[in-house]
């Protein structure tokens, strides 16, 4: 059974239709990629798929239900985890607070939660002199291993990326898609926005956004 | 839940240190002069208090004549100017023969009263052995007559004295007291028997006490007795034997005799009891004859008039405000008024202070609207600059709520703690600050009563006590004090409060955290206004 559904999606900006009748699913364990060429629509979408935005048209149901019905705050902070194209880390703050303040979001408790922050950037790969570091201290790289971390720190079933390695190295980009791999193996449903085409070969499944969205 | 929020403001006020001490110095500058101005206000009204818990409020009953003098006023018709009915009132004047003993004792019985005593005044004249101070030259032929090298002054042997009818003025002020209470100065200790004793205020005995002046003036000492005659019929003797000499430390009485009216001189007051002056009264009002005037050819009696006056206490000044009411329903018509000298030299008293006090208050609304606006625009300003924060916090799930609880926590801290410093300096310097302010408008008081005083040609801080005569009842400072009309506006009458020991308290703290919170929430509105405005996908499209 699909985690995610998009039913008859459309969505415009005043009159101008971005999106039109896109119907896909996602599964658990598998790794999608959004693709299409700049201004297709895949940033909006996602922002549809995190209940940024809401469709004109159509309906998205999370585990069969109307994320209608599911507070919009609620989404976000619990069942998806978010990676922004430019990371939208709060720049003021360390790797590590940047992660336990997203837990103090999804109202996790517990007095191991510095410890489960550490844990969650050791696994993206950071140490822990990184961690104690403000994001502005980081590369562009460790930033989006940062942002990793965070979306993953309220153990969500489903990842949305955008542009994950838009901005990084060829062998930083690598390591970025192995953990989207092992996330995915890991039982998480993960979905990528990109336009590259090797991103797109690494995934599961591709959908091509266009004027009407194709399935590969 | 909450405890996140508040530790991610810390945590925000920590790493924006600088934007934060920016806003914690000027909520420093408005908390220090918003202490300064509560301080003020905070120091008049515990002066207020502590004077009004320290003083007896006590009230006369008066004929009110100006309100008289209007009722006689005629509408001019035709555009002709209002006139005055001369007659009628002068006719309303002779009837108006004041309230009677029994009158003052039905208005004591009103429940707001506390004390109650009365005294009757009459002036009478002294014989040959017995003379009044005075330091008038001397008139040919009496100075001899002066004991101890006093002069003699008024009067002398034969009919110098006794002519009161004609406007000439008598001896001695003898007061008649009901009770130890009706003897103010004693009672302040102003002044003091220093040899015999008190008379027995019950008692119908002739028996008085005397001031060491006019004692040491006649050469008398306890025992002995003196001779007071009717200065409207010399026959008519009365001989008092004098049981104690008291002196009299507040009574100066160089401005009296200046007037030339000895029986006005504090040293020429006679005190005995009520009941043995009403007995004098009585025995002259029985033995009185009509006369005429020679030079005007009005008919006078040679009674001795004498004036009653009662006072009443009150134990606090609520009880005074209700004693009016209560003396209307008991029957005080309105040609009559309730007055309180206490009130009035306690009002005098807290000019400056107030005046201070009032300036502080508008001083304190001016500052806290100036201070309002500034944090309202650096508020703004903070939050425009922390959009993209915003949008970030959203978007990972905070709701905005708790966005602006989170903002709203941090300006109320960084407030709360600018307040408290404030406070802190506010509560060292506002004792010396409010005492420097206070003396200057002390300071411009007494210039403005002095200018006063040398307009009516008298010198600064004459004072100008014109009391008619028997009318005068100290105040609180112990200096008596006109009534019926006759205000003293010399500055040196009026023992202001020029210092103050201490204005912050309690209140002070809790009104500057009162300060805190309404600022917090003003300038914190403007925050939440825009943080709830703020659309995340918006934010963070631009930012991208």
């Amino acid at each position: 059974m699909a985690i995610l559904s998009l039913k008859n999606i459309c969505f415009s900006y005043g009159i101008t239709p971005v999106l039109e009748n896109l119907s896909y699913d996602f599964e658990k364990g598998k790794m999608y990629c959004i693709t299409g060429r700049s201004g297709a629509g895949k940033t909006t979408l996602l922002s549809l798929l995190s209940g940024l935005a809401a469709p004109t048209e159509g309906d998205i149901l999370y585990n069969g239900d109307s994320i209608k019905k599911i507070d919009k705050y609620r989404l976000r902070s619990k069942y998806i985890g978010v990676i922004f194209q430019s990371f939208n880390l709060i720049t003021k703050f360390t790797a590590l607070e940047n992660v336990t303040l997203s837990m103090d979001i999804a109202g996790i408790k517990g007095k191991d939660k510095k410890a489960r922050a550490l844990e969650l950037l050791a696994e993206v790969g950071l140490d822990e002199d990184e961690c104690n570091r403000r994001v502005l201290q980081l590369s562009g790289g460790q930033q989006q291993r940062v942002a990793i971390a965070r979306a993953l720190s309220c153990k969500p079933e489903i990842i949305l990326a955008d542009e994950p390695t838009g901005n990084l190295d060829t062998e930083t980009q690598r390591e970025i898609m192995e953990i989207f791999r092992s996330l995915a193996k890991k039982g998480k449903c993960v979905i990528l926005v990109s336009h590259s085409p090797q991103v797109a070969e690494m995934c599961d499944e591709t959908y091509a956004l266009l004027r009407h969205s194709k399935k590969k | 839940m909450i405890l996140y929020i508040i530790k991610n403001a810390f945590r925000c006020i920590g790493r924006s240190r600088g934007r934060n001490i920016l806003i914690g110095i000027i909520v420093l500058a408005i908390a220090l002069s918003a202490c300064l101005g509560l301080s003020i206000r905070q120091a008049a009204e515990n002066a207020k208090k502590e004077t009004l818990e320290g003083m007896s409020v006590t009230a006369t009953i008066s004929f009110d004549r100006q309100s008289m003098m209007g009722n006689m006023l005629n509408e001019g018709e035709n555009d002709e100017p209002p006139s005055f009915d001369r007659d009628a009132f002068s006719q309303m004047m002779g009837e108006a023969s004041g309230l009677t003993l029994e009158e003052y004792k039905a208005y004591a019985e009103a429940p707001s009263v506390s004390g109650f005593y009365y005294t009757m005044s009459a002036s009478l004249n002294g014989s040959d052995a017995f003379l009044p101070v005075t330091s008038d030259t001397p008139e040919e032929g009496s100075a001899a007559d002066a004991p101890n090298g006093f002069s003699q002054g008024f009067g002398g042997k034969g009919g110098g004295r006794g002519q009161m009818m004609m406007g000439a003025q008598s001896d001695f002020s003898v007061e008649g007291v009901s009770s130890e209470e009706a003897m103010t100065a004693f009672m302040q200790g102003t002044a003091s028997i220093t040899r015999g004793e008190n008379f027995d205020p019950l008692s119908d005995e002739l028996n008085c006490i005397i001031s060491e002046e006019l004692a040491t003036f006649n050469g008398l000492s306890v025992g002995d007795t003196v001779v007071l005659t009717n200065p409207n019929n010399e026959e008519e003797l009365f001989t008092l034997a004098v049981v104690g000499i008291y002196n009299d430390t507040s009574a100066n009485s160089d401005s009296f005799s200046m007037m030339g009216a000895t029986s006005t001189d504090p040293a020429n007051k006679i005190y005995m009891a009520y009941p043995a002056l009403n007995g004098i009264i009585e025995v002259t009002a029985q033995n009185a004859a009509t006369l005429t005037d020679e030079n005007t050819g009005r008919e006078y009696t040679t009674d001795i008039k004498s004036t009653l006056s009662a006072t009443y206490s009150f134990k606090d000044l609520d009880s005074y405000y209700s004693f009016e009411e209560e003396v209307r329903e008991l029957g005080l018509d309105d040609s009559y008024t309730v007055s309180s000298s206490d009130l009035e030299s306690f009002e005098a008293r807290m000019v400056p202070l107030n005046t201070l006090s009032q300036m502080a208050g508008y001083f304190l609304i001016v500052i806290l609207i100036i201070g309002a606006i500034i944090l309202i625009v650096l508020n703004i300003f903070n939050v425009r600059e922390r959009k993209y924060e915003i949008g970030v916090l959203t978007a990972m799930g905070m709701k905005k709520g708790k966005v602006a609880a989170q903002f709203l926590t941090e300006i109320f801290a960084v407030t709360l703690a600018a307040v408290l410093l404030g406070a802190i300096i506010g509560g060292t310097v506002s004792v010396p600050v409010t005492n420097a302010l206070l003396e200057g408008q002390v300071a411009q008081q007494t210039n403005r009563s002095d200018r006063i005083e040398e307009s009516f040609g008298r010198g600064p801080g004459s004072g100008s006590i014109t009391a008619p005569e028997g009318n005068a009842i100290p105040d609180d400072t112990g200096r008596e004090r006109p009534q019926g009309g006759f205000k003293n506006l010399g500055a040196a009458a009026v023992d202001y409060i020029t210092e103050i020991d201490s204005a912050m308290n309690i209140t002070v703290v809790l009104q500057m955290l009162g300060i805190a919170l309404l600022l917090t929430l003003i300038s914190g509105a403007a925050s939440m206004l825009f943080v709830m405005r703020y659309d995340p996908l918006k934010i963070l499209a631009n930012r991208d």
